[in-house]
């Protein structure tokens, strides 16, 4: 009785586990496809051709390479991506700090509205950031996309900064208090490397929202400061049907953004929760 | 040893700490962010606000303003076009988000217990959701191509026929719920199951001993004590999708004609297709109105920064 109980529960398990790896390659089906179809010509792709082993080259990806546009654009992406990173762990970190190792009147609001404005719409905001960029001139620079994508990862970082801040032991701190240390060189010197860990992850989710971002991009970049995703959805439109290349390029894109979610499981939730990596 | 030493420093430093201004001012750490969230958040706000009581035409020169109070507003009510995109919208959240809790919590309920690979199958399972938005929606558009695109492939091989499904009205919108509920059950999965982690076992093994059948044991344990997860996604998914805009937009750019021409595809389409960036941040200003009645209720119930505090490093 307990011997037929035991198999019957292995083999509900057993047939759970194929129903789950069959839903994960029906979920997994549109990412192959982008990878595969950037190892393919155009002309095969568009021509509908079942796959063979052969149709495989690296044909899109040279193409890619040597465009030049897309080039700039993924510099752009690399430059605008850590800038706005570093500005906003910098930024944030210290605002961060702040929240969890004072007490002031106020504290609990604050917090709060961090949250909720890094829950906006960009889209609300997005029309004021053009006119007041074109009226001073910095529409098209990567100063100004930077500054526009802080905008979502100040709020970002220190709402992901908190929790981690909060669990640093104070003792540490205190000592230093005795020793001398004012709150500033406190913050450097003892805390930050306390807080390392935390710091990384909210690094690591910063820079992914930056680099997929795409609305800020498209209304207050141009020819200049132009990002990737914008130059990707640009290959696609009219008579031009570069889908090989645009899969080659969207790999490109791909790669880091996937390293670091498989490297960052523990805490993904989290970070989408902490108001999404939509773009 | 180092613990006795942390005794013997603790009270001296509490005391320092308070001389030393502990309980000082927190406004040079906080000053930093809170310029940067001023400029690129709070002024644009209030910008927005200000220009939606222009006819502001966007032009070069900066053209005719005239002020015209809440005209935009009026002007925006009666416009047809708001209208639809408004229950393009609402037909939006009401079809995707519904199927994307139950298939989160029927992925859920199924997956919550140890198996070989359950946790590679978990970690891979959340790539759709970090895949980039521009990226997803280039992917469906190719899937969902005539001739070539995989979809219908697919159709043509059980025998149906093509569909053009980007050139149709009905088809596209189908289209862009698709790719959405693609992309995101999988983190509503991921959030529902984390919560089911949190209810203890012998609770349902004593449910179960004591004859509860499975939906009994759904319906009288798990969902009740589930409730406050299923809270959270229902509401960081609506607050989502409300400002959907870049994988709608390369997929169809809100069209054929306006099919897909969600709330932001439209306020983009005000600005910068019919140059009236007036009309277009009075619908801004509505769309951050609700956004942030959700927003403020998400906070509010499920993210307390007590509860940050309690939960503290880890997860």
């Amino acid at each position: 009785m307990i011997l037929t109980l035991s198999r019957r529960k292995k083999i509900i398990t057993a047939a759970i586990a194929v129903f789950a790896f069959a839903i994960l390659a029906l979920e997994l089906y549109p990412i192959f496809i982008t990878l595969l179809n950037g190892f393919r010509r155009d002309i095969v792709i568009l021509s509908g051709q079942d796959f063979n082993l052969k149709q495989l080259t690296l044909r899109s990806y040279e193409m890619v390479m040597a465009n030049k546009g897309f080039i700039k654009a993924l510099f752009n992406s690399m430059l605008v991506a850590l800038l706005s990173t570093g500005v906003s762990v910098g930024v944030g970190s210290m605002a961060a700090y702040g929240i969890s190792r004072f007490r002031f009147r106020g504290r609990n609001a604050l917090a709060y509205s961090f949250l909720v404005f890094r829950m906006l719409p960009q889209m609300s905001l997005v029309v004021a950031l053009y006119l007041m960029f074109r009226g001073i001139g910095i529409r098209d620079t990567i100063f100004g996309i930077t500054l526009a994508h802080s905008s979502f990862n100040v709020p970002y970082v220190i709402w992901m900064l908190i929790p981690f801040f909060v669990a640093v032991d104070k003792a540490y701190e205190e000592a230093a208090m005795v020793d001398g240390c004012n709150r500033w060189m406190i913050f450097r010197l003892v805390f930050l490397p306390l807080a390392a860990p935390g710091l990384v992850v909210a690094a690591v989710f910063a820079f992914i929202n930056s680099w997929n971002e795409f609305l800020y991009a498209l209304i207050l970049t141009g020819v200049n400061a132009r990002t990737a995703p914008i130059a990707i959805s640009s290959m696609i439109g009219g008579d031009t049907l570069t889908w090989g290349q645009m899969c080659a390029a969207s790999t490109v894109m791909l790669t880091p953004v996937f390293i670091f979610t498989l490297a960052m499981q523990k805490f993904l939730i989290r970070g989408v929760s902490a108001g999404g990596v939509k773009g | 040893m180092k613990s006795s030493r942390r005794q013997a420093t603790k009270p001296s430093g509490v005391v320092a700490l308070q001389r030393a201004g502990g309980r000082g001012s927190p406004v040079p750490f906080l000053l930093p962010a809170l310029l940067i969230v001023f400029a690129v958040l709070i002024f644009p706000i209030l910008f927005s606000f200000v220009v939606s009581l222009f006819d502001w035409p966007l032009s070069a020169g900066g053209g005719e303003r005239s002020f015209v109070g809440l005209g935009n507003y009026s002007e925006l009510f009666r416009d047809p076009g708001f209208w639809n995109s408004l229950l393009l919208q609402l037909g939006f959240i009401f079809i995707a988000i519904p199927l994307e809790l139950v298939l989160g919590l029927g992925a859920a309920l199924l997956l919550n217990r140890e198996f070989r690979g359950g946790r590679v199958i978990r970690a891979l399972m959340l790539l759709p959701v970090f895949f980039l938005p521009v990226v997803s929606g280039m992917t469906w558009r190719f899937m969902l191509q005539p001739r070539y695109g995989a979809l219908n492939n697919l159709l043509v091989n059980i025998g149906l026929p093509e569909i053009t499904w980007l050139a149709n009205a009905g088809t596209a919108y189908a289209a862009i719920i698709m790719q959405d509920i693609w992309r995101m059950w999988p983190f509503v999965f991921m959030l529902l199951y984390a919560g089911l982690a949190g209810i203890p076992t012998e609770l349902l093994e004593a449910a179960e001993i004591d004859g509860a059948n499975f939906s009994k044991r759904l319906f009288k344990i798990i969902l009740p004590l589930l409730y406050p997860t299923i809270l959270t996604a229902l509401l960081l998914r609506i607050i989502d999708a409300l400002r959907i805009f870049s994988e709608v937009y390369v997929m169809t750019e809100g069209g054929p004609g306006m099919a897909t021409t969600l709330f932001s595809l439209y306020t983009h389409r005000i600005a910068f297709g019919h140059m009236k960036v007036g009309l277009s941040s009075a619908m801004a200003i509505f769309l951050l109105i609700i956004s942030i009645v959700f927003a403020i209720t998400l906070v509010r119930k499920n993210m307390s920064l007590e509860q940050l505090e309690e939960r503290g490093g880890g997860q």
